[in-house]
């Protein structure tokens, strides 16, 4: 019971850090509309957010800031992996690389990826409905099919 | 103008030879190498002629480094490159940041990236980077950093006074649009004195052109600027094309421009959107994305891709246009045609909206030059500059469109020039969309592997945001042996400071919105 109303008001942090952060505002805006799934209360601070989507590059830098918001969030936390930077490093892994975390895995982590340069926002809607599959155990409605 | 400024540098500076260049290959009219001195003597005379200093580069040559200097004018096309050699081993030079406020943060820029100390200038700490590394990442060969420079470098440490107390502004704040930091001295709710810091979003983007082919970096420049993708997909196209005499096809011509009009409006509103948001108004967010995803339909059936284009090619298009797409956009441009009624009665006419942008982070003219400022903000400080008129690419120099420029320089002015240049948008989009010619998008014969002739260009684009400026230098290889980016989110964030001091916290988060910072291209 508690787990499906966790799993359908999930309140992510804004947290965006580069061109993917556009999606996840178009994903919350008027054509996708985030709040049929209940997610669309994004909030500024870690502390009210039970969600961290991770929309971009992570630096070496940003990398410390990144961990201590993740360890503000109270528990219950999740965090989704939003674009291929945030997911290996993307693109900007080459050999003498020197600034960029390769991967979000590798500070937090991290239940849901979601693959694209940047992804589309039904492709951001299909990881909290991957997501919502993970708190409840069982889907919202039946997934598109699986055959190829 | 090219030859008076010729005579006149010539005798401010007695004796040093001034060659002029072909414009055309080379996007600047003069070029002279200087010393230090001399460097110091052509900076004043330039400040004292109204020029504004466009970029600063630096080049390793491996037996030497370069700084190149560009001087441009806003009046008149007339560019300089005004170069000094230094020693790789010891590189110092003196700093222009007492004639020119921008070169302040140029020169913090190059000595994290180069290790060039500037002699007198008064705040060398880091910028981009961090401690952690320990190498200068622009360098052609490996050149560590010494523990005191790592020290000089790491300086930076917000002090308190006894009455101040300090403000972290992000990097994690929805206000700033990402990942920017501004370290704010506050006294009380007034800001003392305000300090960005950079490179949380530093990607690497200049080190990695310098590692692959120019046709393996088109992916890149849009995920510098992801709103204005279209216009950085442009600069570094035509510059590449420019640099190795590839002609285009003019309907291709006409679609560049369509398409990166069409990417101007979504950038213009999105801006809009975010903007007001920060104000604390939220249902212009609505509205705007609502627009933005008729524009990505249109734009998504040509260019495969709804935010992050890479539309164009060397020599062309990927993808010609179909009647769809010409529908699409006729139809979208009656539409947002009747939407700016319904922008100027929910935020135009706002009299809280206007309350807190009039007056706001004024910038006067005189200032915008010394910082060169670029685009909007530069036009908002009623400086007609565009660089769509003064350099036209593709085919801009066939269009006929106004400069919207504002009166006093404040938030409410950028606001006005930006939904006034969204009108222009679509006028251009209109007469390129009724003069598309038939024919090929791709020219013939552009080969695989692109090999420029040696030598440099500095190539600049108008984006969303203001003057782009791609300064590559070829080596006759396939991969550019530098190239860099003068972006406009950068030249336009070092105004902040001096905008914000004495501010409001709150007429601060005003101030910075009406900039329209866009991270990932100032850390590049």
């Amino acid at each position: 019971m508690l787990d499906l109303a966790r799993a359908n008001s999930i309140w992510p942090m804004t947290f965006g850090l580069a061109c993917c952060a556009i999606e996840m505002m178009s994903t919350a805006m008027s054509r996708f509309d985030l709040d049929r799934f209940g997610a669309g209360v994004f909030r500024a601070t870690p502390r009210q957010a039970d969600l961290m989507i991770v929309t971009g590059t992570v630096t070496r830098k940003m990398a410390p800031v990144l961990t201590r918001l993740y360890e503000q969030m109270p528990s219950p936390k999740w965090v989704i992996a939003m674009g291929n930077c945030a997911i290996s490093g993307g693109p900007f892994v080459f050999e003498g690389q020197y600034n960029v975390i390769e991967g979000v895995d590798l500070l937090v982590p991290v239940d849901v990826y979601v693959p694209g340069c940047p992804p589309r926002p039904e492709g951001l809607l299909e990881g909290f409905l991957k997501l919502e599959e993970k708190i409840t155990g069982k889907r919202r409605f039946p997934g598109p099919d699986s055959r190829w | 103008m090219v030859e008076k400024i010729k005579a006149e540098l010539g005798a401010a500076l007695g004796g040093v030879e001034i060659r002029e260049t072909e414009y055309r290959e080379r996007g600047y009219h003069l070029s002279c190498e200087a010393s230090p001195g001399e460097l110091l003597k052509a900076a004043r005379f330039f400040d004292e002629c109204g020029f504004y200093l466009a970029a600063i580069v630096c080049v390793d040559y491996r037996e030497y480094l370069e700084l190149v200097y560009i001087f441009a004018n806003h009046s008149a096309l007339c560019k300089t490159k005004v170069t000094l050699k230094l020693d790789p081993a010891k590189p110092a030079a003196p700093t222009l940041s007492a004639i020119f406020d921008c070169a302040y943060w140029h020169e913090r820029e190059i000595r994290e990236f180069y290790g060039v100390l500037f002699d007198g200038h008064p705040n060398l700490t880091y910028l981009f980077l961090h401690e952690g590394i320990d190498a200068y990442p622009l360098r052609k060969e490996q050149v560590l950093l010494a523990d005191e420079d790592k020290k000089a470098l790491g300086a930076f440490r917000p002090e308190e006074g006894e009455d101040t107390f300090f403000v972290n502004l992000g990097p994690q704040h929805p206000s700033t649009h990402g990942v920017l930091r501004v370290v704010l001295k506050m006294d009380g709710e007034y800001i003392q004195s305000a300090e960005p810091v950079l490179g949380y979003l530093h990607r690497m983007h200049e080190k990695m052109a310098e590692n692959r082919s120019y046709l393996q970096f088109l992916p890149n420049p849009s995920r510098m600027d992801y709103l204005g993708a279209m216009s950085f997909n442009l600069g570094h196209v035509t510059a590449v094309e420019r640099l190795c005499g590839i002609a285009v096809p003019d309907r291709a011509n006409c679609v560049r421009v369509i398409a990166t009009e069409l990417n101007r409006i979504s950038s213009h509103l999105l801006w809009l959107g975010a903007y007001l948001a920060d104000l604390g108004a939220l249902t212009p967010f609505l509205f705007v994305f609502d627009d933005r995803e008729q524009i990505n339909d249109v734009l998504e059936a040509v260019t495969g891709s709804r935010l992050t284009y890479c539309y164009f090619r060397f020599g062309g298009l990927y993808n010609d246009v179909d009647e769809a797409f010409i529908a699409g956009t006729k139809a979208f441009i009656e539409r947002m045609r009747g939407r700016f009624g319904l922008y100027e009665k929910l935020v135009g006419g706002n009299v809280i909206f206007i309350n807190r942008t009039r007056g706001i982070g004024v910038i006067e003219k005189e200032r915008a030059r010394k910082y060169a400022v670029s685009g909007p903000v530069l036009r908002g400080a009623g400086i007609a500059m565009d660089m769509r008129k003064a350099e036209p690419c593709a085919a801009y120099s066939e269009m006929d469109f106004d400069i919207p420029v504002g009166t006093r320089g404040d938030a409410l002015d950028m606001y006005r020039v930006r939904v006034r240049e969204m009108g222009t948008a679509l006028d251009i989009i209109e007469q390129a969309l009724a003069r598309l010619p038939d024919g090929p998008v791709m020219a013939e014969k552009v080969p695989k592997k692109l090999k420029p002739p040696k030598g440099d260009l500095y190539h600049t684009v108008e984006t969303p945001r203001g003057e782009l400026g791609i300064y590559i230098v070829s080596d006759e290889s396939d991969r550019p042996y530098r190239m860099k980016w003068r972006v406009p989110s950068f030249s336009n964030l070092m105004i902040f400071p001096e905008l914000a001091r004495g501010n409001l916290l709150a007429d601060a988060v005003a101030i910075l919105g009406s900039l329209d910072l866009v991270i990932p291209e100032i850390d590049r």
